[in-house]
């Protein structure tokens, strides 16, 4: 017989791999991946230099003003021509164009964030919903829920014509008795009928305490609002109701929408940050139902229902998890969308208010006297935005590889 | 198939509705009053009046419910939104603020212009888009394909309004190459058939007046071009390389076809499809993209319109051109979607 001769640690090697989470796992493939490092790199010195520049550099936009100084081309030396060192050059008004390039990258760096963080939470919880709903079966008092909640959304209609408050809730109480009565076998036809005269009492008989007009149209529309609330819904007529919204917003070109409802708030970065928030919903709404959608089918998740596991303990615990990495990925790439789209908010003069720096704003500024040659005041704002955003890109594109080797081809 | 084409027409109806609601609620943010933030503090009273008038500002948003209670239906109906939604149906996008000019007027004179700058530019971005995408997909991991990834990754990260200030900077301040502003030089002009300067000198022989719109069309064109021409050169890229992972791919090669024959025959046909999505969402992309592009290069399109309009608080105009865009995005995404049941036999519909 031949003899083995392992060292303790050769076995331990065959025997016990390593403990590594997918996340471990993800963080060492991107770490191989050269571009993807690169990306994280431009990213860490824009956040970082920004950061600290925000909180450690002093700088007072609004009496920063120098005409002696105006328009010097970049110098690293100190000359005759210019007694400081400007790195960028200065602009129009003297001012060093390095410093408000670095202090810029807070106000569009931020607004990015916001944006993103906007769309994120709210498109990612509407289609977070919307998925799971569709593709699992509610509760009774989920579907309660969902009716009154109808029935409120719907009510508010006819109540706000007559202006009688109460009858918000009637239609609230007729969307709850529709889920009760639901248990016993009614047929369909007489549901139909039930419902839509108990609607139009609700709605004209309380309208008719106005006026006779008013008790007519409320009548109308609560015989409408009846006959939907008649059946309740399942959960796939609520994802049908998100899906369609999310279409409507869809139907503009994203950063055009941005522009169109900045320009009429009024400029300024919060309404920035609001705007690109808002036109980013729907790809977060789209992304996070589609990949519940697939999750959903999967064992684990149908394990999960049949031990009887609640409905939030299998939202959070075994589908959030697993839909995670496509949302992150799109969260990546969604900044470099977000910063370009607030960079160009700022040059159309609708970002930062003036004197404040922001890299839109600032290449907004310099652009109108190009003709100067001042060629230091557009390069190096614009090169701020490319180059965060290309890191943002790299960064997004190498997550992707990584979190879902899948994925790749 | 009939049947989902119209399915898919009707479903477009909805969205219509929900697209005017959305521009209509631009008129509800303005924070204060509408007239006053159009016209200015100083504004006569006659001007703020006609505004007020025009835009239906003394009724209530949507509906009436104060003529209900007296028994007027009408009234009940006539609000700011459904006077806006009934003029909308009537084609009459309203007139311009400040210079009283109705605004389909002005389109017809700007919209060409736009038309042939985002043209030119699509063209642009499929004739280098596409043969790259497919040079880099069938060269996979080479050093073609290294250039392609890291470019096309630049080129959507670009700021296009930075790029078009770099271009004017270099081709027409440094080197003066190129023109930048305008769509011609002073002094040419060429008979205006369908607005599209390019189309309309080429069919009447107009040489002289070819090259100089050529001129002046390029340096836009190339900054307009950039982002949809690195989005189609990925899409072609990774399209290409999944169908090529594909088992009839392996038997074309095994059959002993050439590889163009392969490349172009086999894998490019099923390649399309996502390439053609990716081109109707890019319409639209050029279209918003005009705002930024036009106002650099002073470009008479829509896209200068509308810059004016934002910085003149000329809203009318903001809404019509924002809806326009809107209106050709839908279609666009409309054309798409019902070329798919034409293109691919493997979707069935119904």
């Amino acid at each position: 017989m031949t003899e083995m001769n392992l060292s303790p640690g050769e076995i331990e090697d065959f025997a016990v791999r390593e403990h590594r989470s997918l996340w471990l796992d993800a963080w060492r493939r991107l770490k191989a991946n050269r571009t993807a490092i690169i990306g994280l790199i431009v990213v860490l010195i824009f956040l970082l230099s920004a950061t600290i520049a925000h909180f450690f550099w002093e700088y007072e936009p609004k009496i920063d003003l120098d005409y002696s100084a105006k328009l010097l081309p970049p110098n690293l030396r100190v000359s005759e021509q210019s007694l400081k060192i400007h790195p960028f050059g200065t602009d129009k008004l003297g001012r060093d164009i390095f410093r408000r390039t670095v202090h810029g990258g807070w106000n569009s760096l931020r607004v990015g964030l916001v944006a993103v963080s906007i769309s994120l939470v709210v498109g990612g919880i509407l289609g977070l919903l919307a998925g799971f709903f569709e593709s699992i079966e509610m509760y009774f008092w989920e579907s309660m829920a969902l009716m009154a909640f109808l029935g409120l959304a719907l009510g508010a209609l006819p109540a706000w014509i007559a202006n009688q408050i109460f009858q918000v809730f009637l239609f609230c109480a007729l969307g709850i008795i529709s889920v009760i009565v639901d248990k016993k076998n009614l047929s369909k036809h007489i549901r139909r009928y039930l419902f839509a005269g108990l609607g139009l009492l609700a709605g004209g008989l309380s309208g008719l305490l106005v006026a006779p007009l008013v008790g007519l149209v409320c009548g109308i529309l609560g015989l409408g609002i009846g006959l939907l609330l008649a059946i309740p819904v399942g959960g796939k007529i609520f994802s049908n109701i998100v899906m369609r919204i999310m279409d409507i917003i869809l139907a503009f070109p994203s950063y055009l929408l941005a522009i169109a409802i900045v320009a009429f708030l009024g400029p300024g970065l919060e309404k920035g940050m609001l705007a690109i928030g808002f036109v980013g919903i729907p790809i977060y709404a789209r992304l996070a139902r589609s990949a519940v959608l697939s999750v959903s089918q999967k064992e684990y998740v149908l394990a999960s229902q049949a031990v009887g596991e609640s409905h939030g303990r299998m939202l959070f615990r075994h589908i959030v998890p697993n839909i995670l990495s496509p949302i992150i990925v799109q969260a990546t790439m969604g900044l470099a969308n977000a910063i370009l789209s607030a960079a160009a908010l700022g040059f159309l003069g609708l970002g930062a208010i003036p004197p404040e720096p922001e890299w839109g704003s600032m290449l907004g500024d310099s652009y109108k006297y190009l003709s100067s040659g001042a060629w230091w005041a557009v390069l190096f704002p614009g090169l701020a935005i490319m180059l965060s955003v290309l890191g943002f890109n790299l960064l997004g594109d190498g997550l992707r590889d990584a979190l879902d080797p899948k994925l790749r081809i | 198939m009939g049947r989902y084409i119209i399915r898919r027409l009707l479903s477009v109806i909805p969205t219509l509705i929900g697209v005017t609601l959305i521009i209509f609620l631009f008129q509800r943010i303005i924070p204060g009053d509408p007239a006053v933030a159009m016209l200015g503090e100083r504004a006569t009273e006659e001007n703020v009046a006609r505004i007020r008038e025009q835009f239906g500002l003394d009724r209530p948003a949507f509906l009436d419910r104060d003529a209900l209670a007296e028994g007027d239906l009408g009234g009940f109906f006539d609000s700011q939104y459904i006077r806006y939604f009934n003029r909308l149906i009537r084609l009459d996008l309203g007139e311009s603020i400040h210079s009283r000019i109705p605004i389909s007027e002005s389109l017809k004179e700007r919209f060409p212009a736009t038309i042939e700058l985002s043209l030119l530019s699509m063209f642009i971005a499929l004739l280098i888009g596409i043969p790259v995408g497919i040079a880099s997909a069938s060269r996979r991991n080479s050093a073609l394909d290294g250039i392609t990834m890291v470019g096309s990754l630049v080129g959507v990260s670009m700021p296009i309004f930075w790029l078009g200030i770099m271009e004017i900077m270099l081709f027409a301040v440094l080197l003066k190459w190129l023109p930048a502003g305008a769509r011609l030089s002073t002094g040419i002009e060429i008979k205006t058939i369908t607005g599209l300067l390019l189309f309309d000198s080429l069919i009447t022989g107009n040489f002289p007046g070819f090259v100089d719109a050529l001129q002046h069309i390029t340096l836009p064109a190339v900054a307009l071009a950039t982002i949809p021409t690195a989005i189609i050169t990925r899409m072609t890229r990774s399209s290409m390389l999944d169908v090529l992972q594909e088992d009839y791919i392996r038997t074309a090669t095994a059959k002993g076809l050439s590889e163009r024959i392969v490349l172009f025959r086999h894998a490019l046909k099923n390649a399309f499809l996502p390439v053609i999505t990716v081109i109707g969402i890019q319409a639209g992309i050029l279209l918003a993209g005009a705002v930024l592009t036009e106002t650099i290069f002073s470009w008479p399109g829509i896209g200068k319109w509308v810059y004016d309009a934002i910085l003149g608080r000329d809203y009318p105009i903001v809404q019509s051109v924002t809806l326009l865009i809107a209106l050709i995005f839908l279609m666009v995404n409309l054309l798409v979607d019902l070329s798919y049941a034409f293109l691919d036999p493997r979707i069935s519909y119904d």
